[in-house]
């Protein structure tokens, strides 16, 4: 019941949202959300099986990239969305089969090195427009009916991190989902109850590349640019920080956590941004903040924001499990 | 059922299993002892699938398994409860069951997410099975748990449980009575000696000979990697070898 007050509560405000805020307050809505689908993404991969991914940003510029090139040559901008998060899922099957042999910090070194690999890559190449990047992109339309406005872009990335979020609880309610979570214990005893963990493994890796995927390709259309420096390696440490601070293996938290730090670095680009700041204030601030949070969050937190927050619930203190069974 | 031929393998030149034969017929229960550093836990990884050996042959129901990986081993019909406690973290006493029927069941990544037929198939039965397993084992109470939250003994009931939800052919049982007090060790005991009546084929690994005295109809006795005594438990605690073995460890 009180959930489902709480779910037509959200879904009423971001219906409402769109229509209520300014241009430069939708900008920040949109990559709010957009941020949100891939970290619903981060906490699928590392919440809920147990793999580390400091690599998110590269499909995330997969996606961006896939819709550009697709809507540049004179594609449906609808089929160049749909394009984004399979060919994102589709490369990272490709490099997961290597680089999932990889546990713990190898598999984020790993994953890190790939993003520094393909930025270069994009920033060389001719075909994806070098440092500049490619520019014009068309505004997405389907069938002729062309979405320009902010508030319509804003209702797109929301409604599709619905899907994401769907689609999570989804696998995670399931056969296949328990199959992930008990691979994340111990791949000795997965694999000894039947379950192909390599397999499994490389599948969850792809879904959390298509729906970084996804966003990309939104990010594309909504900003009408694509260049190598949207895509530094600080967003994909980005999108770890919003994971663990809305809590790791829940859906929610994701969206909380994207939310939380997405605000919370609006506030101190202001600041940065202040006259009399010097020019490196607001990058040298967003390290510091990602970096401080993540360890206050841990050292007190270690359930994240949302777990923290729910246990406190005077509706949810009874069902809290108890501190010893006989 | 299970036929282990000349089996070996080394870890840096040093032999932990060294042209090892065993077999295990259909509905027996078999037990492998040994003292420490025997290769008893060597051999039954190089039986699972989680090592591979240098050189033989294991067989079971028939097929050539010895290349095989350890998830296509438990789907021909093993399942092992493992010493260790591994039990699945974050999850309760019954999803870590359901883990066990996954074997059984086909409803994928697609399937879960779209909600398809097979999806809604699967799960009624995957629940219903996993109900089932826990009340075999007496864990129906303890269902919605946090599953690491049990003591030792209800971990280990948990982990039979999840084996038996694979319904297998061949139940393997890492020392299953370590770390257990008085009750839970004849908890465990009984229900063991509950499945061999229900004609289960189990192969037992242990360390304490008492318990696996009481349990199996035959014993393999291992030393330093090899094979020094097979028959039945009154003949082979008498054997000479089998005694300096012991001895010699205590000494």
């Amino acid at each position: 019941m009180i959930r489902l007050v709480a779910g037509a509560l959200v879904a009423a405000v971001t219906l409402v949202l769109p229509a209520m805020l300014d241009d430069s307050a939708l900008a920040v809505y949109i990559l709010l959300g957009l941020a949100a689908m891939v970290t619903v993404g981060v906490s699928l991969l590392m919440g809920y099986a147990g793999q580390v991914s400091l690599g998110q940003g590269a499909f995330y510029a997969i996606g961006a990239y896939t819709a550009a090139l697709l809507a540049l040559s004179g594609v449906p901008p609808l089929a160049g969305l749909i394009a984004a998060p399979l060919a994102a899922a589709l490369f990272a099957l490709v490099i997961g089969m290597p680089l999932l042999r990889l546990r713990g910090h190898h598999l984020a070194f790993a994953t890190l090195a790939m993003q520094l690999i393909l930025l270069s890559l994009a920033g060389q190449l001719e075909v994806t427009g070098g440092d500049i990047g490619l520019q014009a992109i068309p505004q997405f339309s389907v069938g002729g009916l062309e979405i320009g406005s902010a508030a319509a872009y804003a209702y797109m990335t929301w409604a599709g991190l619905a899907l994401v979020m769907l689609v999570t609880h989804n696998v995670i309610t399931s056969r296949p989902g328990r199959a992930l979570r008990a691979l994340a214990t111990s791949e000795t005893a997965a694999a000894s109850s039947g379950i192909p963990v390599g397999r499994y493994k490389l599948v969850v890796f792809a879904l959390s590349a298509a729906f970084a995927g996804l966003a990309g390709g939104v990010y594309c259309f909504y900003t009408g640019y694509v260049a190598p420096g949207s895509f530094p390696v600080l967003i994909s440490i980005q999108y770890i920080v919003m994971a663990v601070v809305g809590g790791l293996g829940t859906i929610w938290g994701a969206v909380v956590g994207a939310a939380a730090i997405t605000l919370l670095v609006q506030g101190l680009d202001q600041l940065a941004y202040l006259p009399g700041m010097p020019s490196y204030a607001p990058s040298v601030l967003s390290y510091a903040v990602y970096a401080l949070v993540l360890i206050v969050v841990v050292l007190f937190l270690p359930n994240g924001l949302l777990p923290a927050v729910a246990d406190r619930l005077p509706w949810r203190r009874r069902s809290a499990p108890p501190a010893e069974i006989r | 059922m299970l036929a282990v031929t000349g089996v070996s393998r080394s870890f840096g030149g040093v032999y932990a299993v060294r042209d090892v034969s065993l077999s295990v017929a259909d509905g027996e229960v078999c037990g492998i002892i040994g003292p420490n550093g025997a290769g008893k836990s060597t051999l039954f990884n190089l039986i699972t699938g989680h090592l591979t050996a240098d050189r033989g042959e294991i067989s079971f129901l028939g097929h050539r398994v010895d290349r095989l990986a350890p998830h296509r081993r438990a789907r021909l019909g093993m399942s092992i409860v493992f010493q260790a406690a591994r039990v699945f973290r974050g999850m309760t006493v019954r999803e870590n069951v359901m883990v066990g029927m996954h074997g059984r069941t086909s409803a994928g990544f697609v399937s879960a997410a779209l909600r398809l037929p097979r999806h809604r198939h699967d799960e009624r039965e995957i629940a219903a099975q996993a109900s089932s397993a826990l009340e075999r084992v007496g864990l129906s109470d303890w269902a919605d748990r946090p599953a690491d939250r049990l003591p030792i003994g209800q971990q280990r009931a948990l982990q039979l449980a999840r084996a038996l939800c694979a319904r297998p052919r061949l139940l393997l049982l890492d020392e299953p009575a370590s770390g257990l007090r008085g009750q839970e060790r004849e908890r465990l005991a009984a229900l063991v000696e509950e499945l061999r009546a229900g004609g289960l084929t189990i192969l037992l690994i242990e360390h304490d000979v008492g318990f696996v005295t009481r349990l199996a109809d035959r014993l393999v006795v291992l030393d330093l990697g090899q094979v020094i005594a097979d028959g039945p438990p009154a003949e082979v605690r008498a054997d000479p070898l089998v005694l300096a073995a012991y001895l010699g460890q205590a000494s």
